[in-house]
């Protein structure tokens, strides 16, 4: 390859955002432009009874104040789930909901205008505990009504291949565990903001810090009746979203009511704790997981209970239920394997998408199982996991297609590299080492919504400046998919990458994207890139070679030049691109691309089908203290299998961003809360590793070159935080003997475990 | 901005303060105090900044004792080398405060002075409100014990902590003069009025007597920087053989425990410690794990000289 593909390249907007000139949504400023400010509901779960919110219509410089009824269509990202409103109606389900929202001049304004309004509670049950939601209560305390048989569960997702448990009734070798997770968020960096305009000619412009434009645009359509023709949803330099911008949320909706409303420019920006009430992050955790294995360590089956807990929303809940149980069947072979997930609705912030989205979890569990089993067994827990592993080509049990799979090499490495053969098992007491493994899917194979377009259309325009323009409507979240459009690019017309730019996430401009979720932006949209420009070039050689006698296909675009072999032919970048114009003009040639027709004809088969999965193998220093339980995680060895790095920089650091945000989860952050109220909405005591709890990371890419992935690239987004934790949990029983079954691992369970095991 | 004064003297501040009789903040680095005006806990109208008062930024040694002037950050003290030599429990301790973006602002009379602190209190207006609000602030019972008389929010200074086994001595301006005192007497046990100051106030020196002492320093928290300490433990003997053990973090005010070493024991130390500190459920750590790290580091300080 010539170009910058497979070469550690910088992403095309560092520099902007390390000088501070990168705009991200709160940069935008209009003349005239309002601003938003919530009122906020303080009750749990409860009827509205009394709003009264005329002081705050009558205060100085306000211009208009929303309350629910204003909005009354629900939606949600999953149309199946469509149970949220933009601002209650009615009853309040969480602390922190929105139940008015006050537009004016000034932000200060708006936020006096809002301790204006009054409201008065007539407080219903409220449930904080996913357990109390599985039990039948009275019809007025259900959270919502469209729960069945009286209980608040939102939603069971539920699949059995080969009666599992009758296998694990009779089996001789078999782990059992309970294990409980705590909640955590996604702590990105920009908190959200949205500005919405209200066009002259009627139309509808929001600039949101958004991770999937287009939900958004179809959702505001629906909630404000506007038709989709007449929206535009661009979403400006974004500051993370790890899940937590893949939603439409209740204050984009506002603030384009409130811009239709007043026919003026609306901004909202939320404060940090509106960030931590507005979450979506993981949900809290309960499962019980039993694996069974035979004498030689070969999984006979496998299977599980999940509880997990919404919130009080559905966000992409449904998908989560299954996420959690049906991304157990990789990255080992086992053939008897059912789960049943319950996911509840509770009084609480609700839950969504965040990376590693839904496997993360019950990920750990079965990789401290096999931990134990390998124990048992008297097995090296490497050589267990070896033994186990999917081989390449294949199918799961429950029907996904395994195509390239480079998880032997990460293991292989892994264990190389942390001379683990020499050390695990022999260091002294206080120090160990842990691995686990993990896959995740390249994107889904099926869209949200359903609908019979491609996932992903782009476009590559050519005109008389020589330019590459990407249209893309693919969101660069910091994941660097800008970049990868513009190395494409430059790769395929074998031009630097000066040439190129892009124009991406807008839904008037750009072909529409469905959004940055699921690790399918470098798989869905690169595969399109490389078409349309593979087309440009074609193109461009259709040309040349009629004007100058040649074979196209004996054409060579190398170093901004377009030549014969022998040079004969030897034209440079832009009299290639003038013959290509000539007689026609600027051109624009478009790809697309569409996952092949996947999995089996069951209920639920659609969830985790992917059409390509990463792997990876993790290996885990700690550090523990055995006085004070303080665990220290020294050094992780990361080994992923991405099918081809098309950028190593950029691998390397979402590799290194997995263990830092694995890390955290595992040892130190959690949502926190006091009778349904988030103790820790802030990052004082939100607790994000710092620089120096972070360890030494050894990163290793492995490339197996996927036959369908672009370059044979595969995903690298999010695949790597799975084995991260387990690894860490594996490790500390290796320093100290005790099996952590609930996280955060924080010092007092790891004394009191210790205490218990002396 | 005519709320926010910058005066370049004592005199000058303690003048400004006087006019506005009681409704000022002082700022010195301002990291502490910022968050309280943000969240509405500190709502004075006036800001009066102490940081153009250049006479209490030094360090200097003069007649066997070591002087800070309340206005030195904590970096300057972390990388003084007089402070590394003669005390070197003063840096580790200031070393262990916030993070250094944070010390190259914070001071270390800010530090001394810093507010107490309990989870449900150092929480946004909306937050506090949804809540119901508690005795510290304007409502009427603790949302911890849910008593209604004692308010048991944490003094988390650490440097505190390290200077008061030091004996370290303070000198405040008053409208009415100068008062020296000794730093330990300023805390109070009291949730609420947890300084012992005279209204228009100022300190403006640190001072600590130079001689040999064994010492250790230890701060309980989550994460190696940032947090603010769950437990802090800080020892020195002294060449007579006076034991001074302070623990902080675990109750309204420092602790105190000063016995010849000949006199103690570790369980005599634990029992006095754990009866003196008022610890209660107010920090991100579970109570029992900091009541049971009481034991812990004090032991570790006891083995640390045997
Ligand atoms: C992220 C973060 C982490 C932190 N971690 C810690 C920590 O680990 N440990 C810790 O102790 N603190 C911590 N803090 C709090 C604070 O940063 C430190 O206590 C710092 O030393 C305070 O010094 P300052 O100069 O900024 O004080 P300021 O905030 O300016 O003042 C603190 C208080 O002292 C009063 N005051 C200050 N100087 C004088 C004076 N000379 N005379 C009279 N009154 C005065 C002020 O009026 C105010 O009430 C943290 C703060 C942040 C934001
Ligand atoms: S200890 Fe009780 S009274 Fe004091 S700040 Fe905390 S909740 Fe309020």
């Amino acid at each position: 390859m010539s170009g910058s593909i497979g070469k550690p390249t910088p992403f095309i907007d560092a520099v902007q955002k390390v000088t501070g000139q990168a705009m991200y949504a709160d940069d935008y400023r209009m003349p005239n432009m309002l601003y938003v400010s919530f009122f906020r509901s303080t009750e749990s779960h409860a009827k509205i009874s009394k709003l009264d919110i005329s002081e705050a219509e009558s205060y100085p410089g306000v211009c208009a104040v929303a309350i629910g009824k204003d909005i009354p269509i629900s939606f949600g990202v999953l149309p199946i789930s469509p149970d949220e409103n933009a601002i209650a109606v009615e009853k309040v389900r969480y602390k922190g909901e929105i139940v008015a929202a006050v537009a004016a001049e000034t932000i200060k304004a708006a936020r006096e205008a809002v301790e204006k309004i009054k409201v008065v509670y007539e407080p219903i049950k409220a449930f904080f505990d996913p357990k109390d939601s599985l039990e039948v209560c009275a019809p007025e305390e259900q959270i919502h009504s469209h729960t069945k048989n009286g209980k608040n569960i939102h939603k069971t997702a539920e699949l059995r291949f080969n009666e599992p448990e009758k296998e694990l009734e009779i089996a001789k070798n078999k782990q059992s565990g309970f294990f409980k997770f705590a909640g955590v968020t996604h702590a990105f960096t920009e908190p959200h903001s949205t500005l919405a305009i209200w066009n002259r000619d009627d139309t509808l412009t929001v600039i949101s810090a958004t991770q999937v434009p287009f939900y958004l645009h179809k959702n505001i359509s629906k909630v404000l009746g506007i038709p989709l023709h007449k929206i535009q949803v661009k979403k400006p330099t974004l500051g993370g979203g790890f899940g937590g911008k893949s939603d439409p949320f209740p204050h984009e909706i506002i603030t384009a009511y409130l811009a239709k409303k007043t026919k003026r420019p609306v901004k909202c920006t939320f404060s940090r704790e509106e960030v931590f009430i507005t979450h979506h992050g993981r949900h809290p955790t309960e499962l019980s997981m039993s694996v069974s294995c035979d004498d030689d360590g070969i999984i006979t089956a496998l299977d599980t209970d999940i509880i997990i807990d919404g919130g009080a929303y559905g966000s992409f809940g449904v998908v989560t239920s299954y996420y959690n149980g049906v991304l157990l069947q990789g990255p080992y072979k086992i053939n008897k394997f059912g789960f049943r997930t319950r996911r509840t609705y509770t009084n609480k912030h609700q839950c969504g998408a965040m990376r590693g989205h839904g496997a993360v979890n019950p990920r750990y569990a079965v990789e401290v199982l096999l931990d134990m089993m390998a124990q048992s067994l008297n097995m090296d827990p490497c050589d267990l996991r070896n033994k186990n592993f999917l081989p390449e080509n294949t199918l799961t049990v429950g029907e996904f297609r395994i195509t390239s799979n480079g998880v032997r090499e990460c293991l292989e490495a892994v264990r190389r590299k942390s001379d683990w053969d020499n050390r695990y098992g022999k260091l002294p007491f206080g120090r160990g080492l842990g691995v686990a493994c993990g896959f995740f899917i390249s994107g889904s194979a099926l869209p949200i919504i359903w609908n019979r377009y491609p996932q992903t259309v782009v476009h590559a325009k050519l005109d008389f400046d020589g330019r590459i323009v990407m249209f893309s409507g693919a969101s660069d979240i910091g994941q660097g998919s800008d970049t990868l459009l513009v190395q494409i690019a430059a790769e395929e017309l074998g031009i630097s990458m000066e040439y190129v730019q892009v124009e991406t996430a807008d839904t008037k401009i750009t072909p529409v994207d469905l959004g940055s979720y699921s690790s399918r932006v470098t798989f869905m949209v690169g595969n399109a890139a490389k078409t349309a420009t593979t087309k440009v070039r074609e193109e461009m050689a259709k040309a040349i070679s009629k004007e100058k006698d040649v074979t196209a296909e004996n054409l060579i675009f190398n170093n901004c030049r377009i030549h014969t072999k022998d040079k004969s032919i030897d034209l440079s970048w832009e009299e290639g691109v003038e013959i290509a114009l000539a007689g026609r003009g600027a051109f624009v040639e478009s790809g697309y691309y569409i996952s092949p027709k996947l999995g089996g004809d069951f209920k639920g088969s659609g969830a985790g089908l992917s059409p390509a999965y990463s792997f990876g193998a993790f290996i885990s220093e700690v550090d523990v203290n055995p006085n004070t339980g303080a665990v220290i995680v020294t050094k992780v060895w990361g080994a992923h299998d991405c099918g081809k790095a098309l950028n190593p920089l950029s691998v390397e650091g979402q590799i290194e961003g997995s263990i830092h945000m694995g890390l955290g989860q595992a040892i130190s952050e959690e949502m926190r809360y006091h009778n349904g109220q988030q103790i820790n909405a802030n990052f004082f005591d939100y607790r994000i590793p710092s620089s120096l709890d972070t360890p030494d990371m050894d990163i290793t890419i492995i490339e197996s070159n996927d036959a369908e992935g672009p370059y044979g690239a595969k995903e690298a987004g999010e695949g790597p935080i799975h084995p991260v934790l387990p690894s860490i949990g594996n490790a500390i029983y290796d320093a100290v003997g005790i099996r952590m079954m609930e996280l955060p691992i924080t010092p007092e369970k790891v004394l009191s475990k210790m205490k218990e095991n002396a | 901005m005519d709320y926010y004064h910058t005066p370049s003297t004592v005199d000058e501040a303690l003048t400004i303060a006087g006019k506005l009789s009681g409704n000022y903040t002082f700022f010195a680095g301002g990291t502490d105090i910022q968050n309280y005006r943000k969240q509405q806990l500190d709502t004075n109208e006036y800001v009066i900044d102490l940081s153009e008062i250049e006479e209490l930024d030094s360090i200097t040694i003069v007649d066997g004792a070591l002087h800070l002037g309340a206005m030195t950050t904590l970096d300057k003290i972390v990388s003084s080398d007089e402070i590394q030599n003669h005390y070197p429990i003063i840096a580790e301790a200031a070393k262990t405060v916030a993070t250094p973006v944070l010390r190259k602002t914070a001071t270390i009379g800010g530090n001394l002075l810093v507010t107490n602190r309990c989870t449900f209190y150092n929480q946004s207006q909306e937050w506090r409100d949804g809540v119901g609000s508690c005795l510290r602030d304007v409502g009427d019972i603790c949302q911890v014990t849910g008593g209604k008389n004692d308010c048991y929010s944490r003094n988390v200074s650490d440097t505190a902590t390290a200077l008061i086994v030091l004996g370290a001595e303070i000198t405040l301006m008053t409208p009415n003069g100068i008062i020296q005192k000794s730093l330990k007497d300023i805390y109070l046990p009291c949730g609420i009025k947890f300084h012992d100051l005279e209204e228009r106030c100022i300190l403006t020196q640190i001072s600590v007597p130079i001689e040999p002492k064994k010492w250790w320093y230890k701060k309980l928290r989550l994460r190696k920087t940032l947090d603010f300490t769950s437990l802090t433990v800080a020892a020195t003997i002294d060449t007579a053989g006076i034991a001074r053990v302070c623990l902080n973090g675990v109750s309204m005010s420092p602790i105190l425990i000063e016995k010849p070493l000949k006199e103690l024991t570790l369980e005599g130390l634990i029992s006095i410690a754990r009866k003196n500190c008022k610890t209660v459920d107010n920090d991100l750590m579970p109570l029992k794990y900091r009541r049971e790290m009481i034991n812990v580091y004090l032991k570790e300080w006891w083995k640390s000289f045997r």
